[in-house]
């Protein structure tokens, strides 16, 4: 027995008040006059004593609601002998289900030693039976059940996500903080390194846990070849072009792998397009290029395989998915005086490797004739007067969807608001003649976020000199790019389902010299490309990535639906989650057909995490260190689970602080009722007598 | 028709005891209906034959039946009549529980009666203050500014000392020789029998005895929260009451006295009369006349 917090004990002094007023302060009463005491008799003796009996209950009722209130805070508790509090153990069963369990039979052998762990314990103990892949996921309530704990074990499938013991850890914690009994862990798993937390930190358990390891392999490291990455495009235009032959590179990767030759094979649609024959170096990785990529018009199926023959075959095939279309689109609108931009964009398109975008340069007068949802994007360039119904038109566009490049110029800044963007124009800044006394007649680009599409591949800005550029006011847009006086030069403005890209300086070549540099043509078909689409949905993806359905759901707009159909042939969301969703998790490895609610649809290819293609085990000194042990030096074999159930039966009985806070607050509660009925009952006769 | 009566207590704000008398008299007499029997001179006193214009309403109609003449009878109050006030002024008339003392009550009562009998009856009207002996007295008169002389006295009788009947009335005796209404008040905090023996030799010289008992309601069912020290005002003696002694007994003790004090009251050929202080004045008194009239 003792106290956590010992130093409420001083308000026991406040027991002193109840005294005071019950002892005290009642005979201090006032003599009141009274005309005559002719007819009145001293009767205190009987009368008064039946009054104190009362009034002592009351007051040791107080006295012990105060006692009761400095003990609760003062957090009394005892020491309980874990035997004690054994009935309340919960033995909660973690499998682990996460990819690399697909390995050989590991899931197998988990399944059955978990069962075996079932049968050691006792039916009348509560257990609760779990997976662990990403996330740790709960099969059924802590019950005694054994027929329900069995079901749920033979009911695990391996599943294709990465392992988490990071994700472990936190679930537990939380489990555990909930419970406040103690909780045994049992997981069964492959132990892979490269399930750990970045942080140790994020995978160690309360004190009232106990965790108990069944690592289903040995120490030996099994060596596995993957197809770690492949690098295509998400999407291909029109046919192919002599010289212009869109290729594609595999990455082929061994983990404790000795030297040796892999077979690799590129299939489309389930049909071998291509074999080659690689040598991989023991532990190692190599390139496996494919020249030529020629799929259908369409979405198509590619799959990059290797013949590994090891025991993890879940990452010996690369799923991705390429769409071959006409080249869409693109409308440049462009003021008449204005013939450079166009010139200056429409070769820079013309030169991309991979873009095959028609560029279709139209005036501003000829754009009021024309249907904007026709084109994958549009342009619009050094724009002084936009008609009030084509920007009408262009908002509508945006908003349903399309995407829109502004690009102003010296003619722009006529323009209080920058059209479709929406945003006021503050300052138009001519640096050629602003800094005309100074040394620099120019200003370079000053920072860069390469994060986003447009410009993630555009190579050196730090040559391009701008003569002059537009200062927008306060905006929510991202900014993408800044020169040197943090005017921001690129910002990415999201509107409804699409997106508004603004260049603050322009494409003639007389605001700036960009159009000469090299990293115009890459800058021009990265944007295209982000604007177009292409580079938001890409072709592959990992496991447990989300993909984006919508944008921010406008309560004024009505819902439409997205669709989405899993490698299984389902659908996965209900129609309320398709109404409303605004992003899907990719639980499954497989290929994914996703139709967006701007209509655009999409096939992605998803693959397992290949950080889980490492099969290496947690190192001994590891699994003892996660399992509380001190001493890490002497090496922890295996704890069989029939072994840790006799050993829990034979092991010292350790004594666990059990807290009295709460059985205090509830003599509390009690004493504090009984007062105030005893409180208002007095009172009552008070009032009758009154 | 409902009649509204004046609270004591918006009484008490009033300055000036002519004010209230004029108030509480003015108020309850044109509160009734008209009848020339109220007063304090309602003996009578001789017969008179009747002639054209009488009112018919005085005719003795037995002496008529008996013998076809027709008379009117006479009240001795159309000849005056001597209204004489004791005002006890002890200590224990001080009391009070709601804003009235029950010497305040009482002068409003005596400046009440003071008012209808002289501006009324034309009768004439006297004071005697006591407690343990005569602290003032005014000669019963009909002189102009009499009625201001007893209001005068009325505002000077402040409470102190102890009750003593006896020596008062020892005194008094030699003053009220004039056959004439006495009324005493008084809250009678004493034994019955020896009140009642005290004061009945008022009564010798054909006087009409008149006891105003002055209780507050605190005094005839008094209410305590919680054991109380009580303190006699006119002796300082301490006594610890409870309320449930206050409840129970007290209440029987104290209406055993005002039934005995009635009792014996009565059966000596006086009048009795409970005042309780929380009660309209001019209800009281209205009430008083009325049982007044009926026995008359």
């Amino acid at each position: 027995m003792g106290f956590l917090a010992p130093w409420f004990l001083a308000g026991m002094a406040a027991v002193g008040l109840p005294i005071y007023l019950h002892l005290l302060r009642r005979h201090a009463t006032t003599p009141r006059p009274f005309s005559s005491l002719l007819f009145f008799e001293r009767r205190q003796q009987s009368s008064i004593r039946h009054r104190r009996l009362r009034y002592l209950l009351l007051l040791s009722l107080r006295l012990a609601l105060l006692v009761l209130l400095v003990l609760a805070f003062a957090n009394p508790f005892v020491n309980r002998t874990a035997a004690s509090v054994a009935a309340d153990k919960l033995t909660l069963v973690v499998v682990d289900d996460s990819v690399s369990m697909r390995a050989g039979s590991r899931l197998a052998d988990a399944k059955r030693q978990a069962a075996s762990l079932l049968s050691a314990h006792g039916p009348a103990e509560r257990i609760q039976i779990a997976t662990l892949g990403a996330e740790l996921h709960l099969l059924t309530q802590p019950s005694d059940d054994d027929t329900t704990r069995r079901a749920a074990i033979a009911s695990i499938e391996p599943g294709d996500s990465r392992g988490s013991f990071g994700e472990l850890g936190r679930a537990v914690r939380l489990m555990a903080d909930g419970l406040g009994t103690p909780v045994e862990l049992h997981l069964f798993s492959d132990l892979q390194r490269s399930k750990m937390p970045p942080s140790f930190t994020d995978m160690v358990f309360p004190a009232n846990v106990t965790l108990v390891l069944h690592p289903v392999v040995d120490g030996a490291r099994a060596p596995n070849w993957a197809v770690e990455s492949v690098t295509a495009p998400g999407q291909v235009w029109g046919t192919p072009q002599p010289g212009k032959a869109v290729g594609i590179q595999a990455v082929i990767a061994g983990y404790s792998t000795p030297e040796a030759t892999r077979t690799a094979t590129l299939a489309i649609n389930g049909k071998t397009i291509a074999t080659r024959m690689v040598q991989v170096p023991a532990g190692g990785r190599v390139t496996v290029p494919f020249p030529s990529l020629d799929v259908p018009y369409g979405f198509s199926r590619c799959e990059v395989k290797i013949d590994s023959a090891d025991a993890l075959a879940a990452d010996d095939v690369y799923r991705f998915a390429v769409e071959r279309s006409d080249p869409p689109k693109a409308l440049f609108v462009h003021a008449a005086i204005d013939s450079r931009s166009p010139l200056y964009v429409g070769n820079a398109m013309a030169a991309a490797a991979q873009s095959a975008f028609v560029l279709q340069p139209v005036t501003t007068e000829q754009a009021a004739n024309l249907r904007f949802s026709d084109y994958a994007f549009v342009i619009l360039s050094n724009v002084a007067s936009l008609p009030a119904e084509v920007e009408s038109d262009l908002v509508k566009y945006v908003r349903g969807g399309g995407n829109v490049l502004v690009a102003m110029g010296t003619a722009a800044v006529k323009r209080a608001r920058i059209p479709v963007f929406g945003d006021a124009v503050q300052e138009a800044r001519n640096y050629g003649s602003d800094l005309s006394n100074g040394q620099e007649r120019f200003l370079s680009i000053g920072e860069i976020d390469r994060s986003h599409p447009s410009v993630d591949k555009t190579g050196n800005w730090s040559d391009v000199r701008f003569y002059f550029a537009v200062r927008v006011g306060a905006t929510d847009a991202r900014v993408v790019a800044r020169l040197t006086d943090q005017t921001p030069l690129l910002l990415d403005k999201k509107i409804g389902e699409g997106h508004v890209l603004l260049f603050t300086s322009g494409f003639d070549n007389l605001t700036n010299d960009l159009p000469l540099h090299p990293t115009f043509v890459p800058f021009i078909e990265e944007s295209a490309q982000y604007l177009a689409g292409v580079a938001r949905t890409g072709g592959a993806r990992v496991v447990d990535s989300f993909v984006e359905l919508r944008g921010q759901i406008d309560p004024r707009e009505t819902l439409v639906g997205v669709e989405i159909i899993d490698p299984n042939g389902r659908r996965p969301l209900s129609l309320t989650e398709a109404a409303t969703a605004q992003s899907f998790r990719l639980t499954q490895a497989g290929f994914y057909q996703v139709r967006m609610s701007n209509g655009r649809r999409d096939l992605i290819g998803v693959n397992p995490d290949r950080r889980a293609s490492n099969l290496e085990v947690l190192p001994t000194e590891v699994q003892a260190l996660w399992r509380g042990e001190r001493s890490a030096s002497s090496p922890v074999p295996p704890v069989a689970p029939v072994a840790v159930a006799a050993a829990g039966q034979a092991a010292e009985p350790v004594k666990k602080p059990f807290s009295l806070w709460w059985y205090a607050m509830l003599l509390v509660l009690a004493a504090a009722l009984l007062e105030s009925w005893l409180a208002s009952r007095y009172l009552s006769v008070q009032a009758e007598e009154s | 028709m409902s009649q509204r009566f004046l609270n004591p207590e918006v009484l008490a704000g009033m300055s000036g005891l002519d004010l209230i008398a004029k108030t509480v008299v003015d108020g309850f007499v044109a509160g009734l209906h008209r009848s020339p029997d109220f007063g304090f001179s309602q003996e009578f006193a001789e017969y008179r034959a009747y002639s054209p214009g009488d009112d018919l309403r005085h005719v003795d109609w037995n002496v008529f039946a008996r013998t076809e003449r027709a008379y009117l009878k006479r009240y001795r109050g159309e000849t005056n009549s001597q209204l004489t006030v004791l005002l006890d002024a002890s200590n224990s008339m001080q009391f009070t529980s709601h804003g009235v003392s029950k010497m305040d009550y009482a002068r409003y009562i005596a400046a009440s009666l003071f008012y209808l009998a002289i501006h009324s009856q034309r009768d004439a009207a006297g004071l005697v203050v006591f407690d343990d002996e005569v602290r003032n007295y005014i000669r019963p008169s009909t002189r102009q500014g009499q009625l201001a002389r007893l209001l005068g006295g009325l505002e000077l009788a402040e409470p102190r000392a102890r009750t003593n009947f006896a020596k008062p009335i020892d005194h008094l005796r030699e003053f009220l020789r004039r056959r004439g209404v006495v009324l005493m008040i008084s809250d009678f905090f004493g034994d019955p029998p020896q009140i009642v023996r005290t004061i009945e030799p008022l009564r010798f010289h054909g006087n009409e005895v008149v006891l105003f008992h002055v209780l507050d309601p605190q005094e005839v069912r008094p209410t305590f929260r919680e054991p109380t020290v009580l303190v006699d005002m006119e002796t300082s003696e301490e006594m610890e009451v409870t309320p449930d002694y206050a409840e129970r007994e007290y209440r029987g003790k104290i209406d055993a006295h005002l039934a005995d004090l009635r009792t014996r009251t009565r059966g000596a050929g006086m009048d009795y009369f409970l005042l309780q202080t929380d009660r309209p004045l001019d209800a009281m008194l209205r009430e008083y006349l009325t049982i007044r009239q009926g026995r008359n």
